[in-house]
């Protein structure tokens, strides 16, 4: 039998993303575990290749969100993610994932503070991808992924530090116009090695076509791709990935 | 100095211990019913002397804690009494007596429903939650519950810990169930009411009521990862005082977990929150009436919500079903652990003791801690050899269990505390209130009247398109999140544009090839006038609802959620009994057994002009089974050049509709609903859908013909061109009706031209006909009757007065 590459998701107490994000990783061909904040140690990472956070959240998020995790995570293994990076593992954050790694200071400095609506956000947004990113491959270069947040309005220390990450490639992708107000419309931050990415918009929510509002929606990939949505290739890309560089 | 006083007296002094026995033997009747208003029981006279004599048959004193677990089971809220009370009912002049509206016209319907399909329906009435069967291995569940007094207070606080009681009820079905979805439908008074027409202090102004609500469902089912799928929301002026706010959710459950027993040697654990001073009296409060003084004085029945302490304990309880250590569970709904434990060791009997309760604060005493509502707690039946297992889970997911007790197999409720024994009950005569006796009148309020001629028949569409009843939701839909979780398939906001109205939801259920429909159905406007009518109209529109989305028709179960006012007026009550026949009705013809239900009474204000009461209102809500993804259909138009069919006959009743209130026109005769013909309607459209043969269908509700045609094309894909020539319809039916009138059982499909003979085949000898066609060549909505161009309006247009009617309010 083929071995999967094993990806560990961490589950803190208001995670409730973790089903479905555990759901698509399995489908593209990873080997997933839900391991409660409780249980984590360092040990829990040895042979893993991918450190998952899914959307939720976490302690509630009535502080900022993402702060709690980050409080406990550095208490339970302190270094131990940033070794995981350092020694090639990916981490991949999505809405509060992406927020507790932005926190964690495992991505470009930015905080995801609230919506300029003031309002929780549930629906879709169209995005395009800005730079080469490992977990972005095989998306076309503009996609759709149902976007369900409060506070994911990206901003840096200065207007210019955002401007400084479209340039870099640090802002690997972005909404085409302004949903929340993100700076430079940004939804998604990699780091420098390309194996930590965060971004909002949720793709294992659009796993299969049928996720998508319009029955009559059509996968540009074609008609053999007619089972999937854009969000099975974000996975999948990441698989890619992964396995490639073992 | 008189018994009472002294008994009041006593009670009004700072116990001097935990418990007290109280000397109730020697009362009469008006004594008794002061010390029941003074302890807040909400027990009648009646009921009060029927305790005195239990404690007579049994020569002894209740203690203070007896007398409040007595209140709490026999109260409207957890009793239901006036559901099974005696009612001498007179309607239109007939008289008939009702014995128990339940068990006639809800729990023997849905039996003979039961015997005619068996192995659908798994479990209903006793539980938490009805089940029905998915699949050989997993069954689906729903329950909806109201929240109306606290929201009315608190509206925050109030929905948040509505959402969050309904959530605690699937996860206490059966062993366990899993909340896969959520329905929130509110009832409030116009967002442009002026204050002037709020006629007692201190009543909130219902856009704050409204904001509050929204918010508070959106904070916790949104932390609790549960999708809301699926809504609807009334405007009206009798909602002011009483706003109303029904929660549901749904679970899902492996058919091996629904069964559950409590037996002797078990013990009774509890995880989740802590016990304190919050929500004393939800129960009691909640089965009486409003009043300004509410305001001020029953802020300690509202309790506070916590969603992530609740999503630990159901991350706890789903991941202990999943290692089988559960025998029985429940949730702590009003009445705290009185009657969580008191459900569970009612047969069987056992021992709570209160010194093993974790407290949010000290010196609680004992009747607080045991009735106590605080939130986020479950109560749960184990073997003693599971203890150890289950503990690690609560470490796990970082939830806090306690040892509550043990059930013993004695039959008697018994709670120790500091020591002493401060309750000891006999659960059998717990459970026998004192059968109400009501008397309910009803006459029939419709007239005939002559509809209005349409000479801008595009204006009126605008007028209705611009109505609160109608606009759209948009604004609240995207607070909640309604596709965590991954499986919302139809959505509620659907279309092109991802912004057009959709029907029923349609979530796929991880482990099944089949897929679950959720519909709701509320239209109090037609019970005033005819409340048979709104019942059956109600079970109509939300089982077409769900047959439109793709479900098969003869595998739907629904649940009846009522609210009125005063059940002690006449007239209010006949009206309730009148609905209960009409949804009694429709049920036994559709084949959809309710499954579960719930009522709520006392929905009335004393204002400064005299008491205001709501009208009363049905939910009918439902889950239904969808055989194949494929069978999904979505209500909002595809492509150009398709055909659009109207299915069922268009009648000529105004009464009830938006147009009629308008129009001024409000005691218009309201239509009927022909359920065997309109069943036989619906199996020919699953026929068709099984075939593919349909692209998308909306059902015609709220705005008749003309609003639900715009609501389809808001998808944006094509412009409509209609000719309501060969409209099926009944006798005399004017133009106004055929364009706004809203008779139930219509449906408005868009097939293929192609497949046009197939569908006319399947539905020959039924009201059916093709109107027009989805137009590539302009992007309006016409509609024409012959050469009479009765409506011809830019789409954008209308789109946009129904996406904005609300928002400016929100």
């Amino acid at each position: 039998m083929e071995e999967r590459p094993r990806a560990v998701l961490l589950k803190f107490p208001g995670t409730n993303c973790d089903e479905e994000t555990a759901r698509a990783l399995e489908v593209v061909g990873f080997s997933t575990e839900i391991v409660p904040i409780s249980a984590l140690t360092t040990e829990a990472l040895d042979g893993v290749k991918l450190v998952m956070l899914s959307g939720g959240f976490s302690y509630g998020d009535y502080v900022m969100s993402g702060r709690l995790a980050r409080l406990v995570t550095e208490q339970k293994i302190d270094g131990a993610l940033k070794e995981f990076r350092d020694n090639g593992g990916y981490l991949l954050g999505i809405c509060n994932g992406f927020q507790i790694l932005t926190q964690l200071g495992l991505l470009p400095e930015g905080s995801l503070v609230e919506n300029t609506s003031g309002r929780f956000q549930c629906q879709w947004v169209k995005m395009k991808k800005q730079a080469d990113c490992p977990f972005l491959t095989l998306l076309p270069d503009e996609f759709e992924l149902p976007m369900a947040h409060a506070e994911g309005r990206l901003v840096t220390m200065t207007a210019e530090d955002a401007e400084k990450y479209r340039e870099n490639g640090a802002a690997a992708v972005t909404y085409n116009e302004d949903v929340n107000g993100s700076f430079e419309h940004i939804a998604g931050l990699q780091d420098e090695t390309g194996r930590v990415f965060g971004m909002m918009p949720h793709p294992e929510r659009f796993l299969y076509r049928e996720d998508h509002y319009d029955p009559d929606w059509e996968n540009p990939a074609g008609s053999d791709e007619e089972k999937w949505g854009s969000g099975y290739y974000l996975f999948r890309s990441l698989y890619e990935s992964v396995t490639s560089s073992n | 100095m008189s018994d009472s006083e002294s008994i009041l007296d006593q009670i009004a002094e700072a116990p001097a211990d935990h418990y007290r026995v109280l000397k109730i033997s020697d009362l009469d009747g008006g004594k008794l019913l002061e010390l029941s208003q003074f302890m807040h029981l909400s027990l009648s006279e009646e009921d009060m002397l029927a305790v005195q004599e239990i404690y007579k048959d049994w020569d002894r004193e209740p203690t203070d804690v007896e007398l409040e677990v007595i209140a709490q089971t026999w109260s409207e809220h957890c009793k239901h009494r006036i559901f099974g009370a005696d009612i001498d009912h007179e309607v239109n002049g007939e008289k008939e007596k009702v014995k128990s509206l339940f068990k006639t016209y809800i729990y023997d319907v849905s039996q003979r429903i039961f015997d005619s399909k068996p192995g659908f329906v798994l479990s209903a009435f006793h539980d938490n939650a009805g089940f029905i069967k998915l699949d050989d291995n997993l069954a689906v569940c729903l329950k909806a519950e109201t929240h109306n007094h606290p929201s009315a207070i608190e509206p925050y606080a109030g929905a948040n810990t509505g959402i969050g009681g309904v959530v605690r009820d699937i996860l206490g079905a059966g062993k366990g169930a899993k909340p896969i979805a959520s329905l929130d439908v509110f009832c409030f008074g116009a967002p442009d009411t002026t204050m002037d027409n709020i006629k007692a202090e201190d009543v909130l102004h219902p856009l704050g009521i409204m904001r509050g609500v929204v918010r508070g469902v959106r904070d916790y089912g949104n932390r609790m990862g549960i999708p809301t799928v699926s809504g609807a929301i009334q405007f009206d002026n009798s909602y002011i005082y009483n706003p109303l706010v029904y929660c549901g959710t749904a679970g899902l459950i492996p058919i091996k977990y629904i069964d559950k027993e409590v037996g002797a040697g078990m013990k009774v654990i509890a995880v989740g929150g802590r016990t304190g001073r919050d929500g004393l009296h939800g129960a009691t409060f909640s089965s009486a009436a409003l009043d300004t003084e509410s305001h001020e004085s029953d802020q300690q029945a509202v309790q506070i919500g916590n969603p992530i302490e609740e999503k630990k304990a159901a991350d706890f309880v789903l991941a202990a079903r999943d290692a089988d250590l559960i025998e029985f569970i429940t949730d702590c709904g009003a009445g705290g652990y009185s009657s969580a434990a008191g459900e569970m060791l009612e047969e069987c009997g056992g021992t709570i003791n209160l010194d093993n309760v974790t407290l949010k604060e000290p010196g609680m005493v004992s009747w607080e801690i045991f009735i106590s509502e605080s939130q986020e707690r479950m109560v749960l039946a184990v073997k003693e050899g599971s203890l150890e297992e289950l503990q690690k889970l609560a470490d796990l997911y970082e939830t806090e269990l306690i040892i509550l007790g043990d059930a013993d197999g004695s039959g008697i409720l018994k709670v120790t505390h500091h020591g002493e024994t401060v309750c000891q009950l006999d659960c059998s005569k717990l459970h026998t209130a004192p059968t109400r006796h009501l008397n309910a009148k009803w006459e029939l309020k419709t007239e005939s009247v002559d509809a209005p001629a349409i000479d801008k028949g595009g204006e009126d569409l605008k007028s209705l398109l611009s109505d609160f009843s109608i606009v759209s939701r948009e604004p609240i839909i995207r607070e909640y999140d309604h596709e965590v979780q991954g499986n919302t398939i139809l959505k509620p906001l659907a279309g092109a544009s991802g912004d057009a109205p959709q029907d029923a939801s349609v979530m796929r259920v991880d482990g099944s090839e089949h897929l679950m429909s959720m519909s709701v159905s509320i239209l109090p406007e037609w019970g005033k006038t005819d409340p048979y009518a709104m019942g059956t109209a109600c079970v109509d529109e939300c089982i077409r609802q769900m047959v439109a989305s793709g479900a098969d028709p003869d595998r739907l179960a629904i649940l009846d959620n009522f609210c009125m006012g005063n059940p002690d007026a006449e007239e209010e009550l006949g009206a309730l009994v009148e609905t209960v026949k009409g949804i009694a009705a429709a049920a036994e013809s559709y084949g959809a057994p309710f499954v579960s239900g719930k009522d709520s009474f006392y929905n009335y204000f004393e204002t400064d002009e005299g008491p205001v009461s709501i009208p009363v209102t049905i939910l009918i809500s439902g889950m239904g089974i969808v055989e194949d993804a494929s069978h999904v259909t979505g209500s909002s138009l595809r492509c150009r050049d398709s055909l659009i069919v109207v299915i069922g006959s268009t009648e000529s009743e105004l009464g009830g509709s938006v147009y009629a209130r308008q129009k001024g026109l409000t005691n218009a005769t309201v239509p009927g609903t022909d359920m065997d013909a309109a069943m036989g309607l619906y199996r020919k459209y699953y026929e068709c859908v099984k075939q593919g043969l349909i692209l998308s269908a909306h059902d015609v509700s709220e705005g008749g013909l003309a609003v639900t045609l715009a609501e389809a094309a808001f998808s944006g894909k094509a412009g409509l061109e209609i000719d309501l020539s060969s409209l099926p319809t009944g006798e005399d039916v004017s133009v106004a009706a055929m364009l706004f009138g809203e008779s139930p059982s219509r449906l408005v499909v868009e097939i293929a031209l192609e497949n046009l003979e197939k569908v006319a085949e399947i539905f020959e000898g039924q009201p059916f006909a093709p109107l027009g066609r989805a137009a590539g060549e302009h992007s309006n909505l016409k509609v024409t009757r012959g050469d009479d161009v009765l409506i011809d309006e830019p789409l954008d247009e209308l789109k946009s007065l129904w996406k904005n009617g609300l928002a400016q309010y929100y």
